[in-house]
């Protein structure tokens, strides 16, 4: 930084650097609050880590340091592999179903040439996206209860026995990717809406006029001209992959954490419950560690393909 | 695509038009089951008899909503819940636009280290303890600050506001400093002024964030007297019934009519706002 920073001024260099700063003051003044807060409420608690290396409850009051025990007690956990890897596979599942529907989504929405009505279905696919999630959970847990919710009631209609499809441990995960597509697959469809608005027309009409079908001029002209856009999003949404925790929270209960305990709510469980601060602080080092890495691979593979990284 | 292309059964272009129906309905279809939840939880909020699959209002009863109005105690939660997202909205706004602002400085020393000092945030965090522990440290529990700032400040939304700022022509700026303006003043005077539509849609991320926040207020409030809307409704559905209310209607209604009030807000604002959030997103995705 230092270096860059000389050779700047060498290039303006009439101008003393106080004479510069001076003339900053303001905006140095004006970013003070941002500082402080992004001081105290991000950066503060980074020091918190080293509470990985010590063995600390509110009983023990004083951390001890007992170096990688909590890492070793972690990885020779049973529980906390199996939130490792049904935060991987719910993940995994969840990322690639949302590019999927969204980008699918985004296509159909973009064959509407009718303003009023497109304009409409792209108004209410994106309202469920800003309903919480304790209140999504709260919407199905009614919806889908067994007692009187819309969908047993229709199985029943059917002649079918009603279903708890939350308090089951087949039913919870498909039952988990079906209310977040509900809930974010009209959202995701912006960036690709965006991006599909902003494909060469001449190219369509090339392909038109060398005979290409409507399918074909899906499959050689749109998707390839929004592949850059998708890569970006899955990339992102890849990076924040294990960083699953609200959706899940709200719609867990004791009878199917087998399969939906993740490292968010193993990490809550050990840390705000059972108050073990040194092992929950640990298994959320791993977490982090674990997550920057996944997003230094994202970003270079990005550069990769693209030319150009996502940071 | 042909945008200008209309349905017709001339041959050649049946299978368009085909095709063009089946999305026509199948988008409506989609639309519908968007919606059906959301309409079943206010009719059941009306009508007692309604439950099961039927979607029509027979009767129109109101007393969940009286009951929800008469009872304090979701009164109090109500009124947390719009303190919280009004004053964060505000505080997020000023702290998000100043942060933008100060670091299109092209020439500024030290921009670098602050972008960077911004920008760490986005890949790192401490995590889910030693942040819990540092509010609590710093005596910060059952303060609603602990709330409002981490939840109306992030890193992702001054990127955004500094890529919409850097869309404003720099010789505005210039014109501005030269007519004897301080930078405060064409901060106020004319980066705000030109700023609306950024405002709007980062300022309904901000304020949906806030209103629909959780997590925050159950780690860091712990007198259950400062408790926002979302943890009610979260302990209504899940302990099946509100302790301390002398129960006059069905639980179900009630139930559903906490949902309708706690979702209804937004959909007020929603048809206002929408038009500026689609920019909002797009710019976001423009490399920052």
């Amino acid at each position: 930084m230092a270096n860059k920073r000389k050779e700047k001024s060498k290039d303006k260099n009439t101008v003393p650097l106080r004479v510069r700063i001076y003339h900053y003051r303001w905006f140095y003044f004006m970013f003070l609050p941002v500082f402080i807060s992004i001081l105290i409420f991000s950066y503060l608690p980074m020091f918190g880590i080293v509470y990985s290396f010590t063995e600390y409850t509110p009983f023990t009051k004083v951390p001890k340091f007992i170096g990688l025990e909590n890492f070793k007690v972690l990885f020779e956990g049973k529980m906390f592999w199996r939130a490792f890897f049904n935060t991987l596979q719910i993940s995994s599942v969840n990322l690639i179903l949302s590019i999927v529907c969204s980008v699918g989504l985004a296509l159909l929405v973009d064959e509407v040439s009718q303003v009023h009505f497109r304009k409409i279905t792209q108004t209410i696919i994106y309202i469920p996206h800003f309903i919480s999630w304790v209140v999504v959970a709260a919407i199905f847990t009614m919806v889908l209860s067994p007692k009187n919710g819309i969908v047993n009631a229709g199985i029943e209609l059917f002649g079918g026995e009603p279903i708890y499809f939350l308090t089951s441990d087949k039913w919870w995960r498909p039952i988990f990717f079906i209310i977040n597509r509900w809930k974010e697959t009209g959202w995701g469809t912006i960036i690709f809406i965006a991006a599909l608005a902003g494909v060469d027309m001449e190219q369509y009409e090339a392909a038109r006029i060398d005979g290409a079908g409507h399918i074909q001029r899906i499959i050689y002209i749109t998707l390839p001209s929004i592949a850059g856009t998708i890569l970006v999003v899955f990339v992102l949404n890849l990076a924040k992959i294990l960083n699953l925790f609200d959706s899940v929270w709200v719609l867990q209960n004791s009878m199917t954490t087998g399969v939906s305990d993740v490292i968010g709510t193993y990490v809550y469980r050990i840390g705000i419950t059972s108050a073990d601060y040194g092992l929950s602080t640990a298994a959320g080092l791993f977490k982090s560690v674990v997550s920057v890495v996944l997003v230094t691979m994202a970003n270079k593979a990005s550069k990769k393909i693209k030319g150009e990284g996502i940071l | 695509m042909e945008k200008a292309e209309k349905i017709s059964f001339k041959s050649g272009h049946r299978a368009r038009a085909v095709f063009l129906i089946f999305n026509y309905i199948f988008l409506s279809v989609l639309m519908l089951v968007m919606l059906i939840p959301l309409l079943k939880v206010f009719v059941d909020s009306i009508d007692p008899t309604t439950y099961g699959i039927r979607l029509i209002p027979k009767v129109i009863d109101l007393s969940a909503y009286k009951q929800i109005i008469s009872s304090t105690n979701l009164y109090r939660p109500l009124l947390v819940s719009v303190f919280t997202t009004v004053s964060g909205t505000a505080v997020g706004l000023l702290l998000t636009t100043l942060a933008g602002y100060v670091i299109i400085q092209k020439k500024m020393p030290g921009r670098g280290i602050m972008v960077t000092f911004i920008f760490i945030t986005m890949l790192f965090n401490g995590g889910l303890i030693p942040t819990y522990l540092t509010i609590k440290n710093l005596g910060l529990m059952n303060n609603f600050i602990a709330i409002i700032i981490p939840c109306s400040l992030s890193a992702y939304n001054i990127i955004l506001m500094k890529s919409f700022f850097e869309t404003i022509p720099s010789t505005l700026y210039e014109a501005a400093s030269l007519d004897g303006c301080t930078p405060m003043k064409t901060f106020l005077k004319i980066v705000l002024p030109l700023s609306k539509p950024a405002l709007a849609s980062i300022g309904l991320f901000i304020a949906v964030g806030l209103w629909n926040e959780y997590m925050h207020f159950i780690l860091y409030i712990t007198d259950t007297r400062w408790q926002n809307f979302q943890v009610k409704v979260r302990d209504l559905i899940l302990n099946d019934g509100i302790s301390g209310t002398s129960i006059t209607v069905s639980q179900d209604m009630l139930k559903n009519a906490v949902v309708v009030v706690v979702v209804f807000p937004f959909l007020m604002i929603y048809p206002f706002i929408q038009k500026y959030f689609t920019k909002g997103v797009t710019i976001g995705s423009v490399k920052g």
